[in-house]
């Protein structure tokens, strides 16, 4: 199957051409959904089919590349359109058409009746094809060309139901502010691929790695290439400072939230520290930045996601938060945690969300948590499903978070040191607190939706808008209830060596050829004992549980005190609530000055004096001349002849005075 | 001559050979059918994929047809077979097909749907003509096969007769032209004078020692250039491209612009290759034989077609008065892959050919189906073009993009690959002056688009629904421009392959 | 045969072929100009055949016989074209002939 690799790109470009073209054309919903579905599902196939004979295969032979075409060779510069199949980008590969191919599912049953159902399904479909190019690709060529693609794909299905009212603004421009925060991201990961093709003279994986371990390449050049990339990062997997693009990306369909904006394209980051890991193993500065952006985005994400009232939105905040630890993880050498985090993370949160669209779904698009409350009676497969996910983000014992999480910790500890375990208990505190208040303020508790509703109704008469809370359809309730087994059993194939015994771990001893390079450069000698690490495991569990019960406890059983917490700690709450004030800083330090200036000095001035002047002045240059020239085409045959002999004369005399 | 000689003639000649049964026939079913004409097309159409099928079989081959057999001569014939020379069949049969496609939808053609038998009997001779010219290494030739092409497009440019335009635009075209092939045949004749042979080879091999009379020498080669400038349409001898161009049918246009052209430039790089190189150097600069400053010549030329060519577009009101400049201005593009002398500006050439072929004629199909609907190719006329009919509008864009030279379209990389040979050959400032040109193109390009989009018609026009074979026909033309826009290798390889010139 | 140069041939071949050239330059009926033409492309054959018999080399002769082919399918078409614009416009005069222009 490793040599049929490219099926799992090819299929869902079919399924977006097919769709792309002809879904308007196609009347039954029912056909356009299982296309899509089905391009994604057999190329979940095909991955596995690979993953399969991988495994088979002794290790050092796991590593295989797929060469397609040539794609470029102009001037020295050979790009050849190759595919790399080895461990890393199997798993990502499994991930991304897995989780893709249920959230497809999910959506025959979500986008049920939407006016863009073609339209959806096709760029999925188009997601699909770039997210697998950017995870299989085995070139810096090839992977920015998915990056760039998912890039796209975001936009276009945040800005889906780009008619729609979003907050202050449209959905158009929370689709726009995505795309241009991702923008600037891009703009540092394309600096970091200029430099390592000037520094290691190709853009190859296996050329530029085997490069950085021998050339003579200053540390300087490495922390360079590394910041650039990390900058690419931290704009496509949403880190400070370039975070602020993803709650408002929870403009779009639910099923898209879960995908793109949990799930995969965000995590495409931290594919991508990953598979250059030897390149920031040889910066070891960077990587410092690295574990602190991640772990202060994990801290901050999370304070703003306690106190946000959206359900989608805490979700958001969450998903950045778990993104941080991923790249607090990378940053202290854990790569292969961090991918395993990667991997249980798809799961739950990609349930969370599905969960959340089912929730949304049943009350007719109405997102906020305040007026929802005492749902789980209606709706007991969503409620069961949302339960156990959000046991598994909170590092619940057992659950799949539970292993992910406490491995990034148990690194963050010995690789790193006590303030980066210590803040990531705290976050994981929070993390159990925010989510059991979504699961308290959603599923238990008094109903608060038919009073709140019932009200509207009343003044406006309208009836129809009264939600009948219904569990969802079994297209939507099948996905959800794999992705909650996921959820459960994914941690066990990550069990730490504690418990596994002789074994080892599973999972890191899978990915290990790929990061031992980086492992040997760091050289991070783990010398702590197996009772620490359980005195550590017992402390983070027992901060998780804390975490669940407070939040039940306030949220449920004492509804009263989160108001009367909310008015006392008033100044915490404003700012937490208006997230720190970012996205205001942001307009007024960055926006404004940069609107104002463009439109003083670029537009004002260069544009329309200078360049202006130059163009208008040369265009009518240009137009008196071809005015003149035209006028020698008399339309008189002969003196066309005249012309011509002119001009023989005229090579002539230059013979006659040149030689 | 012995028998197993000329069998082997002759089977080099196979494409020829087919092509001239298929005219035969061709006039034979027009005198037997007299009430179907449609057969003809089909018959046509036959003749095309059969000798197109030939052509593609000689991809491999390389040979000299019709060698004089006389051992104290080299030994090289009137007809060399080689992979450049198939290139350049190849590009003019996939021309025709497409042209024979055309003409099947255009109106003007069906208009005059009795004399149709004559009408591709004339445009096969075209195509014998060119197909005899890519391949010729002798001057009597070389005046037969130009004089067979331009005969035959002399008529087809008047063919419809019914319009005085057309008749205009086949005076022009045939005093024009039969005024050059005229001081092209007193240019052959000087040169048969000085070297007592009209076979490039044995010319090459005469004047690689100096005994001739410089002067005369060069006045004769720029006698030759003549006939051969007028073909590619190169100033000063390109007046008469934009009055025929307009005035004929737009089937004949498109077809002029494309294959005669290429034909036309064919024949100049292998005169100018075989006659005049004494040797290649290693880095596949080709060293010229000190008789005649060939370089000089054609970057002069080249520069003066490019900037007459696109700024007599600029004011053209007429789409396909536009066209005709515009390919005016392309045919100057092309010379600079020439004017390099290299190895790397041939490949550049022939590159430009291919993606030359699917736009310009992809921009001709979309004028006439317009045209066909709304009568007009006044730019005025489509206004608002892009609203009434998406697809055809959407289409033509795609193709005066391609044609401009922006990413991610064909035409790019076509220029791409010139622009890299001229700076790679330390002609800077030559790239230079084609990149302004470029940018000048880029206006009157950009002009069509503005009054599709952005103007709004006087009144309300209908959509021009288009029917299926047209569509596909688009597409085809459309697809590939976008898939050598991005994915060129394949196109790059092909021409890499094809560059070898028999002879040296 | 061998008392007159070659270079009195070829004097008068260029004298025809200037003669040719101005014709078709000043010229105004249609008719004329291509007459015009035919001396160009006589002049041209007058060339090849006194090269030919000079170098005692056969090709120029064929050449000529083929060229002199041509001339003929030359007069034929171009002669049906004037009739054909004849017909359309009522002359036969080319400064009147340029609705195409600029």
């Amino acid at each position: 199957m490793i040599n049929f690799i490219y099926l799992t790109i090819l299929l869902p470009l079919i399924g977006f051409l097919i769709n792309g073209l002809f879904g308007s054309k196609i009347k039954n919903e029912k056909v356009i959904g299982i296309i899509g579905s089905a391009a994604v599902g057999l190329a979940f196939l095909v991955s596995l089919g690979a993953f399969f004979q991988t495994l088979g295969l002794p290790v050092e032979q796991r590593s295989n590349t797929v060469e397609l075409f040539t794609w470029l060779n102009v001037a020295g510069l050979n790009i050849k359109f190759g595919y790399l199949v080895d461990q890393l980008s199997l798993v990502m590969s499994l991930i991304v058409t897995g989780v893709g191919f249920l959230i497809h599912v999910y959506s025959i049953g979500y986008m049920h009746g939407d006016k863009g159902y073609w339209r959806f399904f096709s760029y999925l479909n188009l997601f699909i094809f770039t997210m697998m190019n950017l995870v299989l690709g085995d070139n810096f060529l090839v992977l920015f060309l998915g990056w760039e693609g998912v890039g796209l794909c975001s936009y276009l299905l945040i800005g889906f139901w780009y008619d729609k009212r979003f907050e202050k603004g449209t959905v158009a421009q929370a689709a726009k502010k995505a795309f241009i925060v991702n923008r600037i991201g891009d703009f540092g990961f394309l600096l970091g691929m200029f430099l390592i093709y000037s520094t290691f003279d190709s853009l190859n994986f296996s050329e530029v790695f085997s490069k950085v371990q021998h050339f003579p390449v200053s540390e300087t050049t490495f922390s360079l290439i590394a910041i650039f990339l990390f900058i690419g990062a931290t704009g496509k997997s949403a880190q400070i400072p370039l975070y602020v693009w993803l709650p408002d990306a929870m403009a779009g369909p639910t099923p898209v939230s879960a995908l793109i904006h949990a799930a995969t394209m965000v995590t495409a980051g931290v594919y991508m520290v990953s598979r250059a890991s030897i390149i920031f193993a040889s910066a070891p500065a960077v990587m410092t930045i690295v574990a602190i952006i991640g772990l202060l985005t994990a801290l901050f994400a999370a304070t703003m996601g306690l106190v946000q009232n959206d359900i989608k939105k805490v979700l958001a905040y969450s998903t950045i938060s778990q993104l941080g630890y991923m790249f607090l993880a990378a940053g202290v050498g854990a790569f292969s945690a961090s991918i395993f985090h990667v991997m249980t993370h798809a799961f739950f949160k990609a349930l969370l969300f599905l969960g959340a669209g089912s929730v949304i779904h049943a009350m007719h698009e109405q997102q906020d948590i305040q007026n929802y409350g005492g749902l789980k009676k209606y709706m007991p497969v969503t409620y069961l499903t949302f339960l156990t996910a959000a046991l598994a983000i909170s590092g619940f014992p057992g659950f799949s978070g539970f292993f992910s999480k406490d491995e990034i910790l148990w690194y963050a500890f010995s690789n790193g040191n006590f303030i980066f375990w210590f803040i990531g208990v705290f976050t994981a505190l929070l993390t159990a607190f925010y989510m059991f208040r979504l699961v308290s303020l959603t599923f238990y508790g008094e109903e608060r939706f038919k009073h709140t509703q019932q009200h509207a109704s009343e003044g406006r008469g309208e009836f129809e808008n009264v939600p009948h809370p219904h569990e969802s359809p079994k297209v939507m309730t099948v996905p959800l209830i794999i992705l909650g087994i996921l959820s459960v059993i994914g941690g066990f194939i990550g069990i730490p060596a504690l418990f596994s015994g002789e074994g080892g771990n599973n999972f890191e001893s899978w990915l290990e050829p790929i990061f031992k390079p980086a492992e040997e450069k760091l050289a991070y000698t783990g010398m702590y004992t197996h009772a620490q690490e359980i005195l550590l495991m017992t402390i983070s569990v027992a901060v998780a549980l804390a975490g669940i019960y407070a939040a039940y406890y306030i949220y449920t059983k004492k509804p009263d005190i989160a108001g009367t917490m909310a008015k006392k700690f008033k100044g915490i709450y404003t700012l937490l609530f208006n997230k720190y004030y970012v996205d205001e800083f942001y307009e007024a330090a960055v926006v404004q000055p940069i609107q104002k200036g463009a439109e003083k000095i670029l537009w004002k001035f260069t544009d329309t004096f200078i360049i202006d002047g130059i163009v208008n002045g040369a265009a009518k240059l240009i137009d008196k001349i071809s005015g003149t020239i035209r006028k020698m085409q008399t339309g008189v045959a002969q003196f066309y002849a005249v012309i011509m002999m002119v001009g023989i004369a005229a090579v002539l005399l230059w013979l006659i005075l040149g030689i | 001559m012995e028998l197993s000689n000329l069998s082997h003639s002759l089977n080099l000649l196979l494409p020829e050979l087919t092509l001239s049964i298929a005219l035969l026939v061709l006039v034979l079913f027009d005198l037997i059918f007299h009430h179907d004409k449609k057969i003809i097309s089909y018959v046509a159409l036959i003749g095309l994929l059969a000798t197109g099928f030939f052509v593609i079989n000689q991809f491999s081959l390389s040979g000299f047809a019709f060698s004089t057999g006389n051992e104290s001569y080299r030994n090289f014939g009137m007809i060399t077979i080689d992979s450049f020379g198939s290139f350049f069949k190849l590009i003019v049969i996939v021309a025709s097909v497409i042209i024979v496609f055309f003409s099947l939808s255009s109106d003007e053609i069906k208009k005059t749907s009795e004399r149709i038998g004559e009408y591709y009997a004339l445009i096969f001779g075209m195509i014998l003509g060119m197909l005899f010219m890519i391949s010729a290494t002798d001057l009597i030739l070389i005046y037969l096969s130009v004089e067979l092409l331009s005969l035959s497009s002399y008529v087809l440019a008047g063919f419809t007769k019914l319009r005085e335009r057309n008749s205009e635009a086949s005076l022009k075209y045939m005093i024009y032209g039969s005024v050059s092939s005229g001081l092209m045949l007193f240019g052959i004749s000087l040169v048969y004078g000085m070297t007592g042979t009209t076979n490039l080879y044995m010319i090459n091999s005469l004047i690689q020692i100096p005994h001739l009379n410089l002067f005369t020498f060069s006045f004769a080669m720029i006698l030759i250039f003549a006939g051969i400038g007028y073909k590619i349409s190169s100033a000063p001898f390109h007046f008469w491209t934009p009055d025929v161009y307009e005035g004929a049918p737009i089937t004949i246009t498109a077809f002029l612009s494309v294959a005669s052209k290429a034909a036309g430039f064919a024949l100049l790089i292998r005169f100018v290759k075989i006659t005049f190189v004494s040797y290649i150097d290693t880095s596949g600069f080709w060293q010229l034989i000190h008789v005649f400053d060939w370089k000089t010549l054609i970057v002069v030329i080249s520069i003066f077609t490019m900037t007459l060519g696109n700024f007599s577009a600029l004011w053209q009101d007429n789409l396909k008065r536009m066209l005709a400049y515009s390919s005016i201005a392309h045919a100057g593009y092309i010379m600079l892959g020439l004017a390099v002398l290299s190895n790397q500006g041939l490949t550049a050439m022939l590159i430009y050919f291919a993606v030359y072929l699917l736009m310009n004629l992809g921009a001709f199909l979309v004028v006439m189906l317009i045209a066909n609907k709304i009568n007009s190719e006044e730019i005025d006329d489509y206004d608002g073009l892009g609203y009434s009919s998406p697809f055809l509008a959407a289409s033509l864009a795609i193709f005066l993009i391609s044609l401009t030279g922006l990413p991610p379209t064909a035409g790019f990389i076509g220029k791409l690959y010139l622009f890299v040979a001229l700076v790679d050959a330390n002609m800077i400032g030559l790239a230079v002056v084609a990149l302004l040109n470029t940018v000048v193109s880029l206006y009157y390009y950009v002009r069509v688009l503005k009054h599709m989009y952005l103007t709004k018609p006087e009144t309300a026009i209908p959509e021009i629904k288009t029917s299926k074979p047209n569509t596909i026909l688009v597409l085809v033309l459309l697809i590939p421009i976008f898939i050598f826009g991005i994915y060129f290798t394949p196109l790059v390889d092909l021409a890499k392959g094809c560059i070898t010139i028999l002879g040296l | 045969m061998t008392s007159i140069p070659m270079e009195y041939y070829l004097v008068l071949s260029g004298f025809m072929f200037s003669v040719g050239i101005v014709g078709v330059l000043i010229r105004r009926n249609a008719i004329v100009v291509f007459m015009s033409i035919e001396l160009m492309l006589n002049s041209a054959n007058l060339t090849l055949v006194t090269f030919s018999s000079y170098l005692g080399n056969v090709t120029g002769q064929v050449f000529v016989f083929f060229v002199m082919t041509v001339a003929a399918a030359e007069a034929a078409v171009g002669l049906a074209i004037i009739i054909a614009i004849f017909r359309n416009k009522l002359t036969v005069d080319i400064d009147k002939i340029n609705i195409f222009k600029w």
